[in-house]
């Protein structure tokens, strides 16, 4: 009789650790959450009726049967795991790797743009709005961001400040401010000065901070974009304050003979939205693989053993902070020129964090991981509104967002499409060989 | 001089915003002493704990007006009430965002984007089931000056902040110094390896760590919420501002965050007597900004092995 | 075992003949009366800090819409309406996207919004060249008319109409000779306190003004809920009689607590943005009590007709009505009594041009159009929060001799 209760609680102590009933109890759990997002929602006068709606309902049961589901694939693949493993290994190599006949690869980059220049003529509006507005400037932005976070290691959390600068800069340049320079361009012309105020924003911002240590360094940038926004709100005799300003001619060009207007039509901006990209992408390719990129690798993975090499880190971390400014500026630029409106509003830190984002969903560090992330999660929302799956609403969409983000980090921490030498740390990090960037490496605390 | 003017009103209200600073600084400071990590996610632990506080109270007050020991006891289950909230989504948060990339020695900026993904996560869940409009939660108490000290008048409501979070400050360095899970605390932020050589169980110790930090946060949630209502979106801003202020203090230093809170409080509360409010967070960066030139690792430096 | 089942299933078998029957019969008569389904969208902030905002306009324009269909508001209609939003935060940037899934749907022929003024300027040019009707409820920019938007329309009263009517309502009717200003650095109430601010100093009065920013507890803004306390400590020392907030409801609600606390026992004063009886519910009804707020628009919570919207809309939303919502609901069915006119000749154009020519006697006013889309008749109307409600006191016409 004394076995039975022992052999009870043994079995209880037992199912605590063995790691397929803890997986199971997550990946229900795991459902029942999928169930509460998606189901009705409350209100502060009656804060259960989400959950009660959402759980005590028969649809919890389908969601129970997913999490289910879930956890069987997981199984499978924890216990089959080294076949599959190599398999998808091999699947999820850089494409440098995959193809290392450079002809090839070139082909494939030339099909790829091919597409990229033939499709969106075939796309509703609507379509093309999105691409251009919300997939096309994000491209841009994470793909700067990834010099700033992947290449050079450096946390910043105030990147929107730049593609404020550029804006501003456009409506500045055009003279559609209260204060006027002495002589008003189209903003087509307006791009190197916008581009050139932005550089300068991050490289006074950037001398100054860049000495900083990781996290002090992301708050101190994240403080600068909110100053940054602060400012426009504040200052209405420059930047026209809380309310904007509005009349930003769209972009024209009109030299020897050549005349062109950009209009409210999306297409000539996604094509002038793709030149930027495509030169910005070979020059940020060549950018990693030269010496510079060389520095700022020895930079992310161990600053110190990189300025007792020689290297002038300050010089590198601002050179690299500056690029990635220039490009925010550009979008910004292009952005304020296009809706010819521009608000402070807009600026928000919320912004900058979701840059972030995109670029570590990407793979940060990664060209193609940049492109690809920031492509993926700004055109997933839109397109959800429009073919809604299991109840989405398009407000719920950040919660869908957070909870891919944890689900990424903790399955692929390294990206969706990572940069080889980005696998390599974390992988070797993972067994416990050295860290996995520059962050984690310094003061006291716990590796395991 | 213009922080003359307003002077004594100024350091009133800037010890009671401090007093909130501290308890939230505290939770990012903690955490950070044990794990070198920012935890993103806290400002939606103190928005748990200003919700968790509402609910109790709002069930059981509804729309009495609570006089003497009422309203004493009333405060008392808020704040519990609140750090119970806090504790709670700060427990879960360890367990489900953290510890799954501790084990797997992920790079920090992955700790950072699992940390903004579950805040993302929190506080649109909490505005999808609670709804998007603030509500304010019923007062425990009638607010009124209690008394004047130098021309400031002192409310209940700041009374009811500094005596709160004074019991909180010291039963945590009581905590920290004396007790066995405050030595491990200590220990683990000290050196982490040697510390689980010696027998410390790192895992409970960091998911103990998150917990305090929790606690502190809901409180301070509760008692923000008292006078400013509680909203889905109310984390983000002071979590931000207390954050500031611990680095201020020093990250990983129990007793620079509060300093850093206190300080951080009161300078703004003076500078906005000579600029005006929609300049106070550039006073409170560039503040920030000076500090970390001079003193790159805070005003009392980081660390946290030492007895703080 | 087979005369059993078969008792139970020829009853059964008999059932379903029968549903059957019935269901096609219905099924018949239902597809010889199809009538055209159009859809009148919402665009405004559904996410984000200002979400609420958007809320309250959203239901009203879900509740016209079933109202309509329902045949209570309009009688009969020859054609069916459906409902659809799009969310565009409250941001221009995400506005033209927003506004482009609506062009897009071509089953949309009229728009209520885009709920900003920031959205509505960065969407403009793509409604407009889509002839795609926008009646805003709530965008007060008075830039917004004067950019040649034929298809731009507003059933709210612009800033520089708002901005005098309070001002001489504060000057001459309260008597204050010193007036203390605060708005909350958004779009809308920058514009309405600099037209209020300079109407009351040509009336003669001093004016002290202090910008405290909207705070992430009430909206997207980048304030703080602490300076609440020290402004309260400034208004109480500038001893003026009257304090007028341009703002919303719940940075307003804390500014009253506050400056309550602090011992000020002057008059506080707010615009639409506070009318909203959150706005007592966030204070408290002590605090509350005595505040005046001003409108362009009339009626809130006295006819009928309006308490049968705001139950409909509570029903509905599961919330009470606030900012905005009425002025939705008129917006809503303005364009609905718009291609009621046109019949069966329903399409983008022709509700513009209808939309022109309309007079619908709405809940907050009779709407008809400006030229250039303004809402015509900007009487400014004050009410008071008297007893823990909202009461309406009367227009400033008649209240200001």
């Amino acid at each position: 009789m004394s076995a039975a209760p022992a052999g009870r609680l043994e079995l209880v102590r037992s199912l605590k650790t063995n790691t397929d009933a803890r997986r199971l109890f997550a990946c229900l759990v795991g459902g029942l959450v999928l169930a509460l997002m998606t189901g009705p929602s409350g209100s502060a006068s009656a804060p259960t009726s989400g959950f009660t709606g959402s759980i005590l309902n028969p649809r919890v049961f389908g969601f129970l049967g997913f999490g289910a589901a879930i956890w069987l694939l997981m199984t499978v693949r924890h216990r089959f795991g080294d076949r599959i493993r190599a398999a998808s290994d091999r699947v999820q190599a850089s494409p440098r790797r995959l193809l290392p006949d450079r002809r090839l690869r070139y082909g494939i980059y030339a099909v790829v743009l091919a597409i990229a220049i033939v499709y969106p003529m075939h796309l509703s509006g609507f379509w093309q709005e999105v691409l251009v507005d919300q997939v096309g400037v994000y491209v841009l932005l994470a793909v700067g961001l990834n010099v700033v976070v992947g290449y050079a290691g450096l946390l910043d959390l105030g990147y929107i400040a730049f593609y404020a600068i550029g804006a501003y800069s456009a409506a500045y340049w055009t003279g559609a401010l209260p204060i006027h320079p002495f002589v008003h361009l189209n903003p087509f012309w307006a791009i190197p000065f916008a581009i050139l105020a932005a550089t300068i924003a991050g490289v006074i911002l950037g001398a100054p901070t860049l000495r900083l240590r990781g996290d002090y360094l992301a708050i101190v940038t994240l403080g600068f974009g909110e100053i940054i926004q602060i400012v426009a709100t504040n200052l209405t005799g420059v930047t026209g304050g809380a309310q904007g300003v509005i009349g930003i001619p769209h972009f024209s060009i009109h030299l020897f003979g050549i005349r062109y207007a950009w209009g409210i039509n999306n297409l000539p901006y996604y094509y002038l939205l793709l030149g930027f990209v495509v030169v910005v992408l070979v020059l940020f390719r060549s950018l990693e693989n030269s010496r510079v990129g060389r520095f700022w690798t020895a930079i992310r993975e161990d600053e110190v053993a990189a300025e007792a090499s020689g290297i002038n880190v300050l010089k590198y971390k601002v050179m690299a902070f500056a690029i990635g400014a220039s490009t925010s500026g550009f979008a910004g630029m292009l952005t304020a020129s296009k809706i010819a409106f521009v608000e402070p509003g807009d600026f928000t830190v919320q912004l900058s964090i979701l840059i972030l984002v995109l670029v570590i969903f990407g793979g940060m560090g990664s060209l193609p991981g940049a492109v690809v992330g920031a492509a993926v999660l700004q055109w997933a929302p839109w397109y959800l509104r429009e073919h809604p799956i299991l109840g989405f609403q398009q407000q719920d969409i950040y919660i869908y967002l957070g909870a891919l983000l944890v689900v990424m980090m903790i399955f692929r921490p390294e990206g969706m499409i990572p940069s080889r030498r980005r696998r390599r740390e974390i992988g070797l990090a993972e067994h416990g060989v050295g860290h996995a960037d520059a962050l984690s490496g310094t003061g006291p605390g716990p590796v395991a | 001089m213009c922080f003359t003017q307003n002077f004594s009103n100024a350091i009133v209200l800037g010890l009671a915003d401090g007093f909130i600073y501290a308890l939230i600084a505290l939770g990012y400071t903690l955490v950070y002493g044990v794990l070198q990590l920012i935890n993103f996610a806290h400002s939606e632990v103190f928005m748990s704990g200003g919700f968790a506080g509402y609910f109790i109270l709002n069930a059981i007050i509804g729309t009495r007006q609570p006089h003497g020991a009422a309203s004493f006891g009333l405060v008392v289950l808020g704040i519990l009430g609140g750090a119970a909230g806090g504790g709670l989504i700060a427990f879960i948060l360890e367990r489900v965002a953290y510890r799954p990339l501790r084990k797997r020695n992920a790079p920090k900026l992955a700790f950072l984007i699992s940390a903004i993904g579950a805040s993302y996560f929190l506080y649109n869940l909490a505005g999808k089931e609670f709804g998007r409009d603030s509500v304010s939660i019923p007062s425990p108490f009638t607010n009124g000056t209690v008394f004047s000290v130098f021309g400031a008048q002192v409310q209940t409501y700041y009374l009811v902040i500094a005596i709160a979070a004074l019991v909180m400050l010291v039963l945590l360095d009581r905590l920290v110094a004396v007790t066995r899970l405050g030595k491990g605390i200590r220990a683990v932020a000290q050196d982490a390896e040697t510390a689980s050589l010696m027998g410390v169980n790192i895992d409970r110790i960091i998911s103990q760590t998150f917990v305090i930090g929790g606690l502190l946060g809901g409180a301070a949630g509760f008692l923000f919420g008292l006078s400013s209502g509680v909203v889905y979106t109310m984390g983000f801003t002071p979590a931000l501002k207390a954050f500031t202020a611990a680095v201020l203090g020093g990250i990983g230093n129990i007793r620079g965050a509060v300093l850093g809170g206190l300080l951080l409080g009161i300078a703004e509360n003076l500078s906005v007597t000579c600029i005006g409010f929609q300049w106070r967070d550039v006073m409170a960066f560039g503040i920030l900004v000076v500090v970390l030139l001079v003193r790159p690792t805070g005003i009392l430096g980081e660390r946290l092995g030492r007895s703080a | 075992m087979h005369k059993r089942s078969m008792i139970l299933i020829a009853p059964v078998a008999a059932g379903a003949l029968l549903l059957g029957t019935l269901g096609g019969v219905a099924a018949a008569s239902s597809s010889h009366a199809s009538k055209p389904t159009y859809t009148i969208a919402y665009e405004g902030p559904l996410s984000g800090g200002n979400a609420q905002l958007g809320l309250n306009m959203l239901y009203s324009v879900k509740l016209a819409v079933n109202q309509a269909n329902a045949g209570t508001t309009f009688g009969s209609l020859p054609f069916k309406l459906k409902f659809t939003s799009a969310d565009d935060q409250g941001s221009a940037s995400q506005s033209p996207t927003a506004a482009q899934s609506l062009i897009n749907n071509s089953s949309v022929v009229a728009v209520v919004g885009p709920a900003f003024s920031g959205a509505t300027k960065a969407a403009e040019p793509l409604f407009s060249a889509a002839h795609l009707a926008t009646v805003s409820p709530s965008a007060t920019a008075p830039a917004l008319a004067t950019q040649g938007w034929h298809n731009f329309f507003r059933v709210v009263a612009d800033d520089n109409a708002q901005g005098p009517g309070d001002a001489l309502f504060v000057v001459k009717k309260l008597g204050a000779k010193r007036v203390y200003t605060i708005d909350d650095a958004s779009a809308y109430a920058t514009g309405l306190i600099s037209a209020f601010d300079s109407a009351a100093q040509h009336l003669g009065a001093t004016v002290t003004h202090v910008e405290a920013p909207g705070t992430t507890q009430c909206q997207a803004g980048t304030g703080n809920v602490q300076q609440y306390g020290a402004l309260a400590s400034q208004i109480k020392g500038s001893n003026a009689p009257v304090t007028f907030y341009a703002g919303y409801y719940c940075d307003f609600a804390l500014l009253a607590k506050a400056v309550r606390a602090a011992g000020y026992t002057g008059t506080l004063m707010s615009d639409d943005g506070s009318l909203d009886p959150h706005y007592i519910s966030e204070s408290s009804a002590s605090v509350a009590n005595g505040t005046y707020l001003s409108c362009a628009c009339t009626n809130l919570g006295t006819t009928k007709v309006d308490k049968a919207f705001s139950s409909g809309f509570r029903k509905l939303a599961h919330f009470a009505v606030g900012t905005y919502s009425a002025e939705a609901y008129d917006a809503a069915n303005t364009i609905i009594a718009t291609m009621k006119k046109l019949g069966t000749k329903v399409n983008r154009k022709a509700i513009v041009s209808g939309l022109t020519k309309i007079v619908y006697p709405g809940l907050t006013k009779r709407v008809h159009f400006q030229k250039n889309g303004d809402i015509a008749g900007t009487a400014v109307y004050i009410y008071k929060v008297t007893n823990g409600t909202i009461v309406e006191v009367g227009p400033v016409s008649s209240l200001v001799k």
